[in-house]
């Protein structure tokens, strides 16, 4: 293969005689047969069906058809349909099991505002999202800051810190309930708190803490992959700029402020959006798996209220309502960073 | 200076092996209390190491009262994530050769519309493609489980696209002279010249499948498609998990996770490219 591709650039190349092209081509089968004339005069033509590159004629056509066609048909069939069927699907009552969908106009959406479980879940999200994504941003550049330097084990170090990438949310959640076993003697984290000589909380049980032990369970999960991209960032900015910085005498809390901090700005925007998939993400595993919303709706995150009223409740056509408030959601807090990001650059 | 220098740098060094064991730490109590007795899991203060290596969890956690790992589940596991890669793979790659090298009308739009369903997660879709699975009659089948997943071909596409765009234009015109079809230059030169992209693409994808949880929950209620990561939630919630003993809990989760540290340890490399687009040294 190696060869015929040095092959292919060198008869592409230009300048180069036509009379090099003919071996080569009549050496390869020509599959289709399709080429109707010749790029290359010649007096062998059967020999060297050779074809214009011509993107229009019919059979390139039929090529890019088979080429493209399976993936924009089942994209069109389990993407496309369900964005566009989910949002019509929203005006609508549906029980899926019994006939057809019926049109109810705004009534979901009326419902909606009118649904104090569901501002709470927006809430709860909100609070979810940003109390896991921003320090999941801060420290991932910290960790990453921390790894950018070279030494024999540096890749055996490293490892250690990328990980906890292979583990699911839900093994991640069952080891986790380990962890964060209340009581006395009984989970590894409260052990350590109260070695410290602080009373630990009431982790999953407690309505407080419950999200908060979900944030750190997801950021541990976040982590490994934004350290990767900051780190893919920091390996960018040349190394004699920070020489030079603390040469001049700048401590690392300022060399991190003025010359890092600008340099890998660009990432941060990449970095916060590959979190919020995450913890989208793990508003549902975690949630489903740990806690069901519960203590008293504390970890509702809007995913899983819109499986429950989906799944649990059979309500499809008010889930679907809800879900494009999900869509807006995830929206607007893309919007937000990228006024952030924006704002940041001056 | 030069001590000092010296010095920060040990430091540094020393700081980040502690936070770096720190960050695995849950992972390496998983792993070590997987191989204690369940008296020593439990004793106060934690322990560390196990006094003596119990493998029999390992076995217990296939087999008999405290079974949690049916082989089934293992089997479904490997078919949905082998299933969801292969086919995407397929899938991205040609597409991705169509929209970067072939000039056509709808290729602008075809692109963007990638890019803009890159925002809207299958999570916030989760009902209506449910609804599209259930009208296919497509409910507690492999395709079910399968295709609504290969389908998210968005990332792959423009993943792809934007590798082979790379590739130098005369290549594709010299095969073109040379009486090469689409299929052949596919075949055989934007298969193999695509291996960085296709194994970043491989490394990313294999975790995501293996680890994804809630579409094999909907799509797949009955007992027998079920994967493992739905075997894990069982024992997760605390009805289940408190009749399993802890370190059978944690030998399984180990066995669960053990083919993606496996595959995480073969493609670190790759991983990290795919993630950055770019090479991490």
């Amino acid at each position: 293969m190696k060869t015929e591709t040095d092959g292919h650039e060198t008869a592409g190349s230009p300048g180069e005689p036509a009379a090099a092209v003919p071996n080569r081509g009549s050496s390869r089968p020509n599959k289709l047969g399709a080429g109707k004339t010749s790029a290359v005069p010649s007096t062998d033509i059967d020999r060297r069906r050779a074809r214009k590159p011509s993107p229009r004629s019919g059979s390139d056509r039929l090529a890019g058809l088979t080429l493209l066609g399976p993936n924009l048909t089942l994209f069109s069939v389990f993407v496309l349909v369900p964005i566009v069927g989910g949002l019509l699907l929203s005006f609508t009552t549906w029980d899926i099991t019994n006939g057809l969908p019926k049109w109810v106009g705004l009534a979901n959406y009326r419902r909606m505002f009118a649904d104090p479980l569901v501002w709470q879940a927006v809430l709860t999200t909100l609070k979810f999202i940003v109390f896991g994504v921003v320090p999941t941003v801060f420290i991932a550049l910290g960790l990453a800051m921390l790894i950018n330097v070279r030494f024999r084990f540096v890749g055996a170090v490293r490892s250690l810190y990328l990980i906890p990438a292979a583990m699911s949310f839900a093994a991640s959640a069952v080891v986790w309930r380990y962890i964060f076993l209340d009581g006395p003697g009984f989970g590894v984290l409260d052990y350590v708190i109260s070695r410290f000589g602080i009373t630990p909380p009431d982790w999953l049980a407690s309505q407080t803490w419950a999200l908060p032990a979900l944030d750190i369970i997801t950021v541990w999960l976040s982590l490994p992959a934004a350290t990767v991209l900051y780190l893919a960032a920091l390996q960018r900015i040349p190394d004699s700029l920070i020489e030079a910085a603390a040469l001049d005498g700048a401590g690392p809390f300022r060399r991190a402020r003025y010359i890092i901090w600008p340099g890998v700005r660009y990432m941060t925007v990449l970095v916060a959006i590959v979190a919020l998939l995450s913890f989208t993400n793990g508003s549902f595993d975690l949630v489903n798996i740990l806690t069901k919303g519960d203590p008293l709706y504390a970890t509702q995150t809007l995913i899983y209220y819109i499986f429950v009223t989906g799944f649990g409740y059979g309500f499809f056509g008010y889930a679907a309502a809800l879900s494009v408030l999900q869509v807006a959601l995830i929206g607007g807090i893309l919007l937000v960073l990228w006024a952030l990001s924006k704002l940041t650059q001056r | 200076m030069i001590r000092s220098a010296r010095f920060t740098r040990r430091g540094r060094i020393l700081l980040a092996v502690v936070i770096g064991l720190l960050l695995a730490s849950p992972m390496l109590y998983m792993v070590s209390g997987s191989l204690m007795s369940n008296s020593q899991l439990s004793v106060q203060p934690p322990q560390v190491l196990p006094s003596s290596l119990h493998f029999g969890n390992y076995a217990a956690a296939f087999s008999g009262m405290t079974q949690v790992i049916q082989l089934r589940s293992f089997l479904n596991s490997v078919i949905f994530t082998v299933g969801v890669v292969g086919l995407q793979w397929l899938l991205c790659i040609s597409g991705g050769l169509v929209v970067a090298k072939m000039q056509f009308r709808a290729r602008k739009v075809i692109i963007a519309m990638f890019g803009v369903s890159l925002f809207i997660p299958i999570l916030t879709t989760l009902i209506p493609t449910f609804i599209v699975t259930y009208e296919l009659k497509m409910v507690n089948t492999y395709p079910g489980l399968i295709l609504p997943i290969a389908a998210q071909t968005a990332f792959g596409t423009l993943l792809f696209r934007q590798y082979i765009s790379q590739l130098p234009e005369e290549l594709f015109d010299a095969a073109r002279i040379d009486g090469a079809t689409w299929w052949t230059i596919f075949r055989r030169l934007v298969v193999p010249l695509s291996k960085p992209a296709t194994a970043a693409y491989v490394a990313i994808s294999v975790l995501t499948a293996w680890n994804m949880y809630l579409w094999p929950l909907v799509a797949a209620e009955g007992g027998s498609l079920q994967v493992l990561t739905q075997t894990l939630a069982l024992v997760g919630t605390t009805s289940q998990g408190e009749v399993t003993p802890q370190n059978v809990i944690f030998a399984s989760v180990v066995i669960v996770t053990l083919p993606m540290i496996l595959v995480f340890i073969a493609v670190q490399k790759a991983f990290m490219r795919g993630l950055s687009g770019s090479g991490v040294e």
